[in-house]
């Protein structure tokens, strides 16, 4: 033993061979763990947090970020996959077994004795060719709701039950080409607010072109519901608000007292005559009414005065909710009261309050040119809700991705088949040992049509081979139907993936799965802290 | 995070310290499935009137007995997060219907004990899904035949009497025709002329002391409260509440009075006085003969209260204050000022009651127009009076239930039955996999006669055998379990005016489907290690326990 060690003693160490063996089996374990999750038919999960709250979830990315991983390499590919959530919004689940098979994969030849740098050049040069193809197969096409359906509807299938899938998908594509409002272009997604509201069933969920809001008029005297409204948005404090610097009072008489009182609420007083008296010009008569929502409070005073109108008075707005409110009903916000202008007000159709046991919700409808909508999930349980969010986040970024790309690539495990035959021809051009790695990724883009089949009970093996062959023979992509396990056209069951979403897993993984090969040691400083 | 060169090979190695992992048919599914097992078979003895009941202490060491599945689960903290689901299921029924807790759990459970069975016959958990979601489509679809009671005049205390009977009987087998009276009446009675029952205007007040047929309806609210002033009596009052304290009245900001002598001094208290009199006087004289504080009466507002002759109540709840703003029909107002006339609410009697040693302030509208009723239980347990009020609670949402939907099922188990006969019919008719999980859906759904039953003292069996004996002809549709007789025999729930809620068996079946669904699709488990600390709070209860 060496008189004078190296490394902290506590430090921990693992070489060469160990250090690869460590990240094959992360990724091969976390490819095990995630691989019942792919696709339509694949099975769910329950996480429990330490707190005891259930989520139950198919989502990859939501169970990577639920699951706690604490070890390195496995945290590298949570990470990958978090990645590829946060630029595409769908593939989360794919990334992870991509990863987990390349490197399973790569480790058969890596046994026989190939050296790890030439494995990670020919995935490179596999990536290429593969990129390659993938621009082949892009399908473009035309910006229409039937063709954004069918793209959400193929993500929101393998998030959530079919019958609420198919629900979702047009309550998505719907808020999407609202807000779009027919321009062709990606839209702010912040523009879609998800209100949740526990009750009733999941297929309840609907899309109010419009506001929610999670809270109501605080005073029992307003009116529940109000159409033709004018919508006042401000960010005007209606409430006595103490001054800065210290101030204080001196009187001599109770008299003098009183008329304190009085002038120290003149203040806001002023400001809800304002208000009031704009109402009174633009709705009396009318048959108009009027809503207030205010970014700041309102004291019970000036609610009272507020609700004697007929005004409904919403106070400590959400910031978001003031910027939305302005894009679905017009009008801009204020923040002050000086000179108030109708050109200031916003107008919606239907103003109205839900409660909802101890809940509140105000739904602001029936807007001319909504630009913000909401989505309204409705749920029995905290679970399926959080279920539905998330799947709704998905397919909302899957249609956004559509609109800028422009293109899409026939699903169902197609275009993995189709890369897999092209890569085998290409193999064949290149010289050397890099070929090996050229097969090897080949056959690790055979593990999503495979997952596909296994996760719908069928042979994994007779599966593969019958796609294979169909795709040699004829132009078009193949793909696998679910439903009977034999090769089908996607593009006549309208299943589509984002083009984007493709690109990006081929990308990230094969770079990933590169990096992991050419790690040789891994190691963790000693803890140099008195605890350790 | 701590990363750390990990040594073994495997999923659980790349967890935090602590966390779970229960992964395939044997370590998840089965044990979710006998959890759940074990927790319906608990409820189920609680089920129908002569369900037994349960003595559960919670964590903070209170003690309850009661037979109400809502309570128990509650209070029994339930940790397994298969049972849990469960427990969701049952509370999402009753923030929808308010009864039918019970319900939603046996079915369930008895629903995955039946898959348990079908499992082990190799049928996937997908298809056992599929094939309870297709059975639960079908029920749904023959449930609205089965009807065999419609109510459509809910202002009339008989019929109402006639529905609500069933629910209250099942948490207070014996006492149920007394305590039906009450609320259909209290119900019926505050009934507005248009919009909606709002269950909030029923209110509970429990009194210690004397017995359970001392209990009354008090058309008006209650308070366990006493007067502020010496004033404890109002007849044929006219009532100004307001939100804020009946004193002297302050800036916000910080007020100094500047007094040089002695003299100012007294001239300030005097102003100071006089301006307060005036001040009620001029309520007074607007007639107002009660005065609600939604805080603090000051003890010089109180002696000028007292002069004039002016009742006045303190109420801390600013919810109570708007329930009595409604009974009274009168204005909160946010500040002292000369409330006009409309503001103002009446009351035929304003009085301090003494029920055993508490003293209670009622306000009593004998009048149409009370929007508010509050049943004044007695009784001489804690325990038993909070027994009754969930059995009070119960019956006053499926009032509510029934306003919005007056369509009644037939009870004693006959719609179970009915339901069952059908659906194994349905059964035959399919041709997959998915007609074995329809006919375990059937023959769950004999679980309710069987603990009927069962809990009555009979065999679960026969008694089913007998059910379905008489399901077979056309006219036994509805026939349900006799609980009443001295061997196990039918009765036709119609006529003996068993009726259950439709909306209670509807939502109860989808939501126990569901719950029991999301179960079986389930085939993992990661459970992070439990995070210490104290508990968190259970998110506040509505704040009107009185």
């Amino acid at each position: 033993m060496a008189s004078i060690s190296l490394l902290n003693p506590k430090a921990e160490i693992a070489r060469a061979a160990q250090a690869l063996a460590i990240n094959i089996s992360a990724a091969k374990g976390l490819q095990d763990v995630m691989r019942t999750n792919l696709g339509p038919k694949g099975t769910v999960k329950m996480l429990v947090s330490g707190a005891g709250d259930i989520k139950i979830t198919k989502d990859g990315n939501v169970l990577l970020h639920e699951m706690q991983i604490q070890h390195p390499t496995a945290s590298m590919i949570a990470r990958a996959s978090t990645a590829q959530d946060d630029s595409t919004g769908d593939g989360t689940t794919t990334t992870v077994i991509l990863i987990g098979e390349l490197l399973k994969q790569a480790d058969i030849y890596l046994s026989e004795g190939l050296h790890p740098r030439i494995m990670a050049a020919g995935f490179d040069k596999a990536r290429e060719k593969t990129l390659e193809v993938l621009e082949n197969c892009k399908v473009p096409v035309e910006i229409n709701k039937k063709n954004l359906m069918e793209v959400a509807n193929t993500s929101l299938k393998t998030k959530v039950h079919p019958v609420l899938a198919d629900l979702l998908t047009e309550v998505c594509v719907d808020a999407i080409l609202t807000i779009a409002n027919g321009t062709l272009e990606p839209v702010d997604l912040h523009m879609v607010e998800l209100m949740e509201m526990q009750h009733k069933t999941a297929t309840d969920t609907q899309l109010v072109r419009g506001l929610v809001m999670d809270h109501g008029g605080r005073h029992p005297e307003m009116p529940k519901r109000l159409e033709k409204c004018y919508i006042l948005t401000a960010n005007v404090s209606l409430e006595y608000e103490k001054a800065e610097v210290n101030s204080g009072f001196f009187y001599k008489t109770a008299e003098e007292r009183e008329a304190f009182v009085r002038a120290e609420r003149d203040f806001i007083d002023q400001r809800v005559k304002k208000v009031i008296d704009l109402k009174r010009s633009l709705c009396d008569g009318t048959g108009k009414t009027f809503v207030l929502i205010n970014q700041k409070g309102i004291d019970p005073l000036s609610l009272d005065a507020l609700a004697k109108e007929g005004i409904l008075a919403l106070r400590r707005a959400k910031r978001r909710n003031m910027e939305r409110l302005a894009l679905a009903c017009g009008g801009t916000a204020l923040n002050t009261f000086e000179d108030l202008q109708e050109e200031h007000l916003g107008y919606a159709g239907v103003v109205y309050e839900h409660v909802l046991g101890e809940n509140k919700y105000t739904f602001v409808e029936d807007c001319k040119h909504p630009l913000s909508v909401t989505i309204l999930i409705k749920g029995p349980n905290k679970h399926t809700i959080l279920q539905i969010k998330d799947a709704i986040r998905d397919g909302l970024r899957a249609i956004n991705n559509t609109i800028r790309d422009k293109a899409l690539i026939p699903g169902a495990g197609a275009f993995e088949v189709r890369a897999y035959n092209e890569l085998l021809v290409y193999k064949d051009t290149i010289k050397g040992k890099a070929r090996l790695a050229v097969q090897a990724f080949a056959d690790a883009l055979l593990v999503v049509p495979k997952t596909l089949a296994i996760n719908s009970g069928y042979d994994a093996q007779d599966t593969i081979v019958k796609l294979v062959t169909e795709d040699r023979l004829t132009p078009d992509l193949a793909g696998l139907d679910l439903a009977t396990g034999e090769p089908m056209k996607p593009a006549d069951m309208g299943i589509y993936d984002n083009y984007i979403v493709k690109k990006q897993i081929i990308n990230s993984c094969s770079i990933i799965a590169g990096n992991l090969l050419l790690v040789d040691e891994v190691m963790r400083a000693g803890l140099t802290s008195l605890k350790g | 995070m701590a990363l750390s060169v990990p040594k073994a090979p495997g999923v659980s190695q790349m967890l935090k310290d602590g966390a779970r992992m229960y992964s395939g048919l044997e370590e998840a599914v089965y044990r979710n499935i006998s959890a759940c097992k074990e927790f319906a078979q608990t409820m189920r003895s609680a089920y129908g009137p002569n369900g037994m009941n349960k003595m559960i202490i919670n964590h903070i060491e209170k003690q309850f007995v009661t037979s109400d599945a809502g309570t128990i689960m509650r209070e029994l903290d339930v940790e397994h997060p298969a049972a849990k689901l469960i427990v969701m299921a049952s509370q999402m029924q009753d923030a929808e219907v308010g009864d039918g807790t019970n319900f939603v759990v046996v079915l369930a459970g008895a629903l995955l004990e039946s898959a348990e069975e079908l499992l082990r016959l190799g049928i996937t958990t997908a298809e056992i899904a599929d094939g309870y979601e297709k059975a639960l489509e079908k029920a749904l679809e023959i449930l609205p035949k089965l009807v065999c009671h419609k109510i459509e005049d809910y202002r009339n205390v008989d019929k109402v009497k006639d529905v609500l009977r069933t629910t209250i009987m099942s948490k207070q087998y014996g006492q149920e025709d007394f305590l039906n009276d009450l609320v259909s009446k209290a119900c019926v009675s505050i009934l507005p002329d248009e919009g909606t029952f709002n269950v909030d205007n029923i209110r509970i007040c429990k009194i210690l002391g004397s017995g359970l047929p001392k209990s009354e309806v008090v058309r008006g609210m209650v308070f366990k409260r006493f007067v502020e002033g010496d004033v404890t009596f109002a007849e044929k009052a006219k009532i100004a509440i307001f939100s804020c304290p009946v004193d002297i009245i302050q800036t916000e900001t910080k007020g100094t009075v500047l007094i040089k002598s002695a003299d100012e001094l007294m001239k300030f208290s005097s102003g100071e006085e006089s301006l307060l009199e005036n001040q009620i006087k001029a309520i007074a004289d607007a007639g107002v003969k009660v005065i609600v504080a939604g805080g603090k009466v000051g003890d010089m507002a109180l002696h000028f209260l007292n002069k004039y002759g002016l009742m006045a109540v303190r109420l801390n709840s600013k919810f109570d204050l708007r329930r009595l703003s409604r009974s009274v029909n009168a204005t909160v107002l946010p500040r002292i000022t000369t409330p006009s006339q409309e503001e103002l609410g009446y009351c035929d009697k304003v009085c301090i009651e003494e029920l055993g040693d508490t003293t209670i302030v009622a306000f009593r509208n004998e009048g149409k127009d009370s929007r508010i009723a509050t049943v004044v239980i007695r009784g001489a347990t804690d325990n038993f009076m909070d027994d009754i009020e969930r059995a009070l609670d119960d019956a006053v949402n499926s009032f509510k239930c029934l306003t919005r939907d007056g369509r009644y099922l037939p009870g004693a188990g006959a719609t179970e039955i009915e339901l069952a006969t059908q659906l194994s019919a349905y059964a035959d008719t399919l041709p997959g996999l998915e007609q074995y999980s329809v006919r375990k859906f059937a023959q769950a759904l004999e679980v309710f006669p069987k603990a009927l039953s069962e809990n009555s003292g009979f065999n679960g069996t026969e008694a089913v055998n007998l059910l379905y004996l008489a399901h077979n002809s056309e006219s036994g549709k509805n026939i349900g379990f006799d609980i009443e007789a001295e061997t196990a025999s039918t009765i036709d729930a119609a006529k003996a005016k068993i009726f259950d809620l439709y909306q209670g068996k509807f939502w109860g079946l989808k939501y126990a489907v569901g719950a029991a669904t999301t179960i079986l699709k389930v085939d993992q488990i990661i459970m992070a290690k439990r995070a210490g600390g104290p508990k968190p709070r259970q998110a506040a209860g509505s704040d009107d326990e009185s």
